[in-house]
């Protein structure tokens, strides 16, 4: 049993702050939801939590058990537990993903058959895996191709920023089917970003949160969905900051 | 020991085709070799240079490195051996390809290489010209490999691939061995109307070896050229890849990458010259300089007047790995024609860093996610080929870039 936990993140992008106070707590297999809207700093959260260069902690810490993560290089924090699959995967010309995989320290033997596997389960035509990453990919492949790796990577915790994007509902099925599978299969903590409450038909959150002006406004159940369906982010009003 | 120029002279009056061959050897003696203050050599360590050490190649060498010759045999639907430029093994028969050796140009012929010394020389000591046709309308499966071992001498191997009308080939050029060699090639190409060649010059020479190369190929109407040029090994390493589009609707896709570290130089020029209308070009060059390397990329696209609707377009891309690594970059365009669309880009720096993240955020440490990155170059090349070829050359590239360490 592994605990993620956000604590007061606070994080800069180009000069601005727009992660501002940020508290998440998270346990092994269970699924966390953030909705809110948009420029409420949801990516940002995902892409400072994996380390992306083009983003800056200036406060707050993010653990896993106990373990700080914004110490650590963007591999050790896959390594020690945190996958993020990105909402616009990029483009690495001459590079293949079983390589990654290898290179990522995945067990080599039977790979391909696993890439395989796991594209088919998810409806993805698993010669397109094949090509170099993300090239000649549409959108909806690219969020798939994502899938395909973190089920190879097996982390503690993986962060889905906008997965639903660009899927068509077949596909979207079959990712958040995936997604719930993972916290049996190896008590995965999901936490996923999203616009959209269908991806959560397929999917039952152990929690949503909603997000304004960088941090959690309002924590509840699967009922929150509906809530926030109906009556959209406005009732959650804003953080007392910006008040 | 006897001087090269001397040994040249006495080879070159043994042959039965003499009179030619001295014919060149005085356009080149009139000539003389380039010097660094020639802008287009200025940047080979010429000052380095000393002719008159090499040993002339005479008769093909007994021993040779072999490694990459006898792996590509296996996955080729021909082997043609060149030791030093002799023929080891013509190779074995091939429906609708001849294979034969003819003596080097003469006379007007040469005219062609006027200004080049180091052509010129080729033409006035080359053991021969190894002739590959692929006749008209043949599709052959297999590629065609020629594989030229050099020992530890100066040898001066000659290729013409003729590719008629409506056939359709791979033609791969391998380069290695030659320790403290000179390799000093030309190869010329001629691809007949809605013909087609894939051809790859992979050269990974000891990197105490000078590789002198010159290529020209001439398209006719609809014909088309995939050529790659991969340059791994040699001290210096020169490879000037010249495409003429005589035809319409010819088409040259040129892709040149090479890997340099220690003193390495690789000195890539290009010519793109289109004189039909409806012709185009792509050329992308992608290489990386590590340690004191350095690399220099100058590219020529010329559009003759007349060659309306003419597409051409250049990228290069320069990775440094080090402080000290260098690369210039000098794009050039010569434009007689309104009708036509150009373009071009250069840049030369670090390594992508998002493209690094990205692959550091899926778990692969920095360094290997540099050395994927790197090695990508070379696959983004190697990918037209046959998977088997792609594979064998792929597991080559990874041995050349072993040792790869990056700096940052």
């Amino acid at each position: 049993m592994s605990v993620l936990t956000i604590q007061g993140l606070r994080v800069a992008v180009g000069g601005r702050e727009v992660v501002r106070g940020l508290d998440l707590t998270m346990r092994s297999g269970e699924v966390h939801v953030i909705m809110g809207p948009n420029g409420s700093g949801k990516s940002t959260l995902a892409h400072a939590l994996a380390g992306h260069p083009g983003y800056h902690v200036t406060g707050g810490t993010a653990e896993i058990d106990g373990v700080s993560l914004l110490d650590l290089s963007p591999t050790d924090r896959v390594r020690r537990g945190l996958f993020l699959a990105l909402q616009q995967p990029i483009e690495v010309p001459g590079v293949r993903l079983a390589d990654v995989l290898r290179a990522a320290g995945v067990e080599p033997r039977g790979l391909d058959a696993r890439i395989r596997a796991e594209a088919e389960r998810i409806g993805l035509r698993p010669d397109l895996l094949g090509r170099f990453m993300n090239v000649d990919l549409s959108g909806g492949e690219r969020k798939r191709a994502e899938v395909v790796q973190f089920a190879l990577l097996r982390p503690a915790f993986a962060l889905f920023d906008e997965v639903d994007s660009g899927l068509d509902v077949d596909a979207l099925g079959a990712v958040a089917r995936r997604l719930a599978a993972s916290s049996q299969e190896w008590g995965c903590g999901v936490l996923v970003i999203t616009h959209f409450a269908r991806l959560l038909h397929d999917l039952t959150p152990t929690a949503i949160h909603v997000v304004r002006g960088g941090q959690v406004v309002t924590t509840g159940g699967p009922e929150l969905a509906a809530v926030l369906e109906r009556e959209g982010y406005e009732p959650f009003g804003v953080p007392a900051s910006d008040a | 020991m006897v001087p090269f120029s001397e040994s040249v002279r006495d080879y070159v009056r043994a042959q039965p085709d003499a009179a030619g061959r001295l014919a060149a050897l005085e356009r080149f003696g009139a000539l003389g070799l380039p010097t660094a203050s020639e802008e287009v050599w200025r940047y080979a360590p010429l000052d380095a240079f000393d002719l008159e050490r090499y040993v002339l190649a005479t008769a093909a060498p007994t021993t040779l490195a072999t490694s990459l010759a006898d792996a590509l045999a296996s996955v080729a639907a021909t082997t043609i051996r060149l030791g030093d430029g002799f023929v080891l093994d013509g190779g074995r028969p091939v429906p609708g390809v001849d294979v034969s050796w003819l003596p080097a140009p003469v006379g007007p012929d040469l005219d062609f290489y006027a200004s080049d010394a180091f052509s010129l020389l080729n033409a006035a000591v080359t053991p021969g010209v190894t002739t590959i046709t692929v006749r008209s309308g043949v599709e052959v499966l297999g590629p065609l490999v020629i594989a030229c071992a050099a020992g530890a001498t100066a040898s001066f191997p000659r290729v013409h691939v003729v590719v008629e009308p409506g056939a359709r080939a791979v033609v791969i050029e391998a380069y290695e061995g030659g320790h403290e060699s000179l390799v000093d090639m030309v190869g010329e190409y001629d691809i007949g109307a809605g013909a087609a060649l894939t051809l790859v010059a992979y050269q990974r020479l000891d990197h105490s070896a000078w590789h002198i190369a010159r290529t020209t190929a001439r398209l006719d109407r609809d014909a088309r050229l995939n050529h790659a040029v991969v340059g791994l090994g040699a001290r210096y390493d020169r490879s000037r890849n010249d495409a003429v589009m005589l035809g319409s609707g010819a088409e040259n896709v040129l892709r040149t990458t090479f890997f340099g570290s220690g003193d390495q130089v690789h000195d890539f020029r290009t010519r793109q010259y289109h004189v039909a209308a409806r012709t185009r070009s792509t050329l992308l060059s992608k290489g990386a300089v590590a340690d004191e390397a350095r690399s220099v990329y100058t590219g020529l696209i010329e559009i003759e007047h007349g060659a309306r609707r003419t597409d051409a377009r250049q990228t290069n891309h320069n990775l440094l790995l080090s402080p000290q690594a260098h690369a210039d970059s000098v794009p050039n365009l010569e434009i007689r024609e309104n009708d036509v669309v150009c373009a071009h880009a250069s840049s030369v720096g670090p390594l992508d860093e998002i493209q690094r993240w990205y692959l550091e955020s899926r778990g692969v440490p920095r360094r290997e996610a540099q050395r994927l990155m790197i090695r990508g170059f070379f696959l983004e090349m190697l990918d037209a080929l046959p998977p088997a070829v792609a594979e064998l050359l792929t597991r080559d590239v990874d041995a050349a870039l072993g040792a790869l360490e990056v700096a940052g």
